[in-house]
C-alpha cells in the first residue's frame, strides 16, 4: 500500500516518462564503467605479464654484445639481501596485448639455475619435459601458453616472426608446460649462447623475499631517478617491477588524462540533458504541485518528493547500469578480452568509481531550478490559469 | 470564526495599482452556507484566497478563530489549510496518473486504511462507487468535479472553499455538487463563489462584491433571478 504520492506509484504509472530517463542513465553508467575498466585493464595487463618481476629482477648491459660489467655485478653480489645471482642468455617471443604484439623474454639458464628459479617461483612441470641442453626447445607457463595459444610441439619463435626483437633463426618448440599463473618462459643457456651470438648476456638475481627485492631494486637503480643508485645507468638497465610499472604508467598517463576528461564531459552532458528532460517533465507537473500546495502540502515536502523521485530513479538506473557492465565484462572476459591480452576485472572498483557522480549530478541538474521554482510557486497563479 | 478585517488586496503592475479587494471586513460563522456573488473581476476569488490564506492581504488581516494569518509563517498557514480547510476549484485539478480513490485520499491527514475506507464512503455518497479505480481521463466533467468535492472533504475541514465549482458543469451536475457542498454546513462553514444565483437558493447568506468592495450581504431570496442583471451593474464585462 503505497502513498499516492510515492515515487514508486509515479514510476509505475508513468513508464513513458521514467523509462527514457532510466535508459539514458543505464547507458551512461555502462558507457563510463566499461570504458574505464577497459582502459584500466591495460595497466592490469602489464602487471600480469610482468608478474615474474615479483620473484626476480634482471639486469641487462647497455651495450648489446656485452655481459654485465664485472664491477656492476660485484655490487649486486655484495648486497647481503641478494640470494642468488645467475647469468642468463635470452631471446624473445611475441605475445598478444591490447597494444599489439610485445616481446616477452625467454630466459636461457643453466640447469641448476633453472631448477632453482622454478622452485623459487613455486612452479613445476605440468606436462611435457624440460628443454634439452643446446636444443631449440623451451618451456612456457600455462598462462603464457594460453596467450600464445601454443601446445607442446608448437613453435614459439622462428625465423619468420614479425616485429622488433622477437624471433629465432631456428624454430624453437614448446616441449613442456609449467603450472601456474605467472608468465614465464625458459630455455637452455647453451642453446641461446650458440644461436643468438649478438644477444645480451643478462644477469638475473633473486632475494630472500619480495620486500627485499623491492628494496634492492631501489638501491641499485631508483625507479624515479632522482637519486643515483649503486649501478650505473650508462652501463646497465635494471628491469625491476617498479621500473616496468613506471614506464607503463608514464606511457598511459596521457590516456588516463584523456579518459578522465572524456568521462567528465560525458557525465556533464548526460547530467545536463537528463536534467533538462526531467525539468520538462516537472514543468508539465506544475499544476499538480500547485494544487498540492493549495490544499496544504508544504513546499519542502514537494521539493523532497521531486528530489526523492529523481534520486531513486538515477540510483536504480545506476545499479542496473553497473549490473549490465558487470555482466558484459564477465561474459566477454575469457572469450573476447583475455585472448587479446586484455585483463579486465568486471568488478574493477576504479571503473565504477567514475560512475558515482552520475546519480548525484543528474539529480542536481534536474532538481536545482525546479526546487527554486517550487519554493517560490504561488498556487493561485496556476489555479487561475484557465 | 473565519473572517477578515479591513482587508485589501492590491496588485501593482508598474505604476498602476489594481485593488482586487478594498477594505473588506466580514465574519463567517460555522454551520452556515455562504454564497459570494458579483460581476467578473469584482474580487470574489480574491476574497476566497484571502480568507483561506492562499494570498496574504496587502492591508488588513485575515484569521481563522484565534489564528491570525500574518502572525504566522507561511508553513503554518499551509498546515492550517491542510488541517482545517477544504478546496474545490473551478477545474477539478485531478492528478491524471492517480486513480479516483488515490486522488481523494491524498488530501487525508494520514494516508492509511481508515482514510481509504473514508474516501470510498465519500465517493459512494457522491454516486461514484463504480469509479473508484478509474483514472480521471475515464470520467466526465461532472464526475471529475464530484471527485474533487470528495477530496475537499477528506480532512474533515471546518471550512470548505469552492470557487465557481459549477462553472463548467451542466445544470443537473451543478446542482448535485452544490447540494453536496451545502450539506457540509452541518460540520462547518461552506463558502461558494458562483455566477449563478440559482445555485445559492439554499444559501444562508449571500455576499455581494463590486469593484473589490463588499456592497452588501443579504438572504438569497432577494437575489435577482436573472444572473445577467448582476453583471450589468458591474464595471467589468463578463468573460
Ligand atoms: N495576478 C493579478 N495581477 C493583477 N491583477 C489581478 C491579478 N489577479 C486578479 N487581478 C485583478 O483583480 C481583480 C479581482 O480579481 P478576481 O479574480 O478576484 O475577480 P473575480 O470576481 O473572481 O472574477 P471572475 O468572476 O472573473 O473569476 C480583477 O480586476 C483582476 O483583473
Ligand atoms: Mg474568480
Amino acid at each position: 500500500m503505497h502513498h499516492p504520492l510515492s515515487a514508486i506509484t509515479y514510476f509505475r504509472r508513468n513508464p513513458g516518462k521514467v523509462l527514457p530517463m532510466g535508459f539514458v542513465i543505464v547507458l551512461s553508467v555502462f558507457l563510463i564503467a566499461s570504458i574505464s575498466s577497459l582502459a584500466n585493464s591495460i595497466d592490469r595487463t602489464i602487471l600480469t605479464i610482468y608478474g615474474y618481476t615479483n620473484y626476480f629482477t634482471y639486469v641487462i648491459p647497455q651495450r648489446v654484445t656485452q655481459r654485465v660489467p664485472e664491477e656492476q655485478l660485484a655490487v649486486i653480489r655484495d648486497d647481503a639481501r641478494v640470494e642468488r645471482v645467475m647469468e642468463a642468455s635470452l631471446f624473445f617471443t611475441n605475445i598478444k596485448t591490447v597494444m599489439g604484439q610485445l616481446p616477452f623474454v625467454v630466459l636461457g639458464l643453466e640447469p641448476e639455475d633453472r631448477a632453482y628459479l622454478t622452485g623459487r617461483i613455486g612452479t613445476s612441470l605440468l606436462s611435457g619435459r624440460m628443454p634439452a641442453e643446446g636444443m631449440p626447445e623451451a618451456v612456457l607457463s600455462e598462462a603464457l601458453a594460453r596467450n600464445k595459444n601454443v601446445k607442446i610441439g608448437d613453435v614459439i619463435a622462428g625465423p619468420t616472426d614479425e616485429g622488433g626483437i622477437a624471433g629465432s633463426p631456428v624454430p624453437v618448440r614448446c616441449v613442456g608446460i609449467l603450472k601456474g599463473t605467472v608468465w614465464i618462459a625458459m630455455t637452455t643457456k647453451s642453446f641461446c649462447d650458440a644461436t643468438f651470438l649478438t644477444a645480451p648476456r643478462s644477469t638475473v638475481f633473486t632475494t630472500r623475499n619480495r620486500a627485499d627485492l623491492t628494496a634492492v631494486n631501489e638501491d641499485l637503480m631508483p625507479a624515479r631517478r632522482r637519486t643515483q643508485g649503486k649501478l650505473s645507468p650508462s652501463k646497465v638497465l635494471v628491469l625491476s617491477r617498479q621500473n616496468l610499472i613506471n614506464q607503463v604508467r608514464d606511457s598511459l598517463s596521457t590516456l588516463f588524462l584523456i579518459m578522465g576528461f572524456v568521462n567528465g564531459t560525458v557525465i556533464f552532458v548526460i547530467a545536463l540533458m537528463s536534467g533538462m528532460l526531467s525539468n520538462i517533465y516537472f514543468t508539465q507537473r506544475m499544476a499538480e504541485f500547485a494544487v498540492l500546495a493549495a490544499i496544504g502540502y508544504q513546499r519542502t515536502r514537494l521539493v523532497t518528493r521531486i528530489v526523492g523521485e529523481t534520486f531513486l530513479l538515477t540510483c536504480i538506473g545506476w545499479a542496473i547500469g553497473a549490473l549490465v557492465t558487470f555482466l558484459f565484462l564477465s561474459a566477454f572476459r575469457t572469450t573476447l578480452f583475455e585472448p587479446k591480452g586484455l585483463f579486465v576485472d568486471p568488478l574493477d572498483p576504479f571503473a565504477y568509481r567514475y560512475t558515482i557522480p552520475i546519480p548525484f549530478s543528474i539529480t542536481l541538474f534536474a532538481v536545482a531550478t525546479i526546487a527554486l521554482r517550487l519554493m517560490r510557486l504561488d498556487p493561485v497563479t496556476i489555479i487561475e490559469r484557465r | 470564526m473565519l473572517g477578515c478585517e479591513r482587508a485589501s488586496l492590491a496588485y501593482t503592475d508598474g505604476e498602476r495599482t489594481t485593488y482586487a479587494l478594498r477594505d473588506v471586513t466580514v465574519t463567517l460563522a460555522p454551520g452556515r452556507f455562504y454564497g459570494i456573488m458579483g460581476p467578473s473581476g469584482s474580487g470574489k476569488s480574491s476574497l476566497l484566497y484571502v480568507l483561506s490564506g492562499l494570498k496574504p492581504p496587502t492591508e488588513g488581516s485575515a484569521r481563522f478563530g484565534g489564528f491570525v494569518y500574518n502572525q504566522h509563517s507561511s508553513a503554518d498557514v499551509t498546515r492550517l489549510r491542510r488541517e482545517k480547510f477544504g478546496f474545490v476549484f473551478q477545474q477539478p485539478f485531478l492528478m491524471s496518473y492517480l486513480t479516483v480513490a488515490e486522488n481523494v485520499v491524498l488530501a487525508a491527514p494520514q494516508v492509511d486504511r481508515a482514510a481509504r475506507d473514508k474516501a470510498a464512503r465519500f465517493l459512494d455518497d457522491l454516486g461514484l462507487s463504480d469509479m473508484i479505480h478509474k483514472f480521471p481521463s475515464q470520467l466526465s466533467g461532472g464526475e471529475k468535479q464530484r471527485v474533487s468535492v470528495a477530496r475537499a472533504m477528506m480532512n474533515d475541514p471546518e471550512v470548505i472553499f469552492a470557487d465557481e465549482p459549477t462553472a463548467s458543469l451542466d445544470h443537473a451536475n451543478g446542482h448535485r455538487v452544490v447540494d453536496t457542498l451545502a450539506a457540509w454546513r452541518t460540520r462547518g462553514t461552506v463558502v461558494v463563489v458562483t455566477h449563478d444565483p440559482e445555485m445559492l437558493a439554499d444559501a444562508d447568506e449571500v455576499l455581494l462584491l463590486r469593484d473589490g468592495v463588499l456592497v452588501e450581504s443579504r438572504p438569497p431570496e432577494s437575489l435577482p433571478s436573472e444572473p445577467k442583471a448582476l453583471h450589468r451593474t458591474g464595471t467589468v464585462a463578463p468573460i
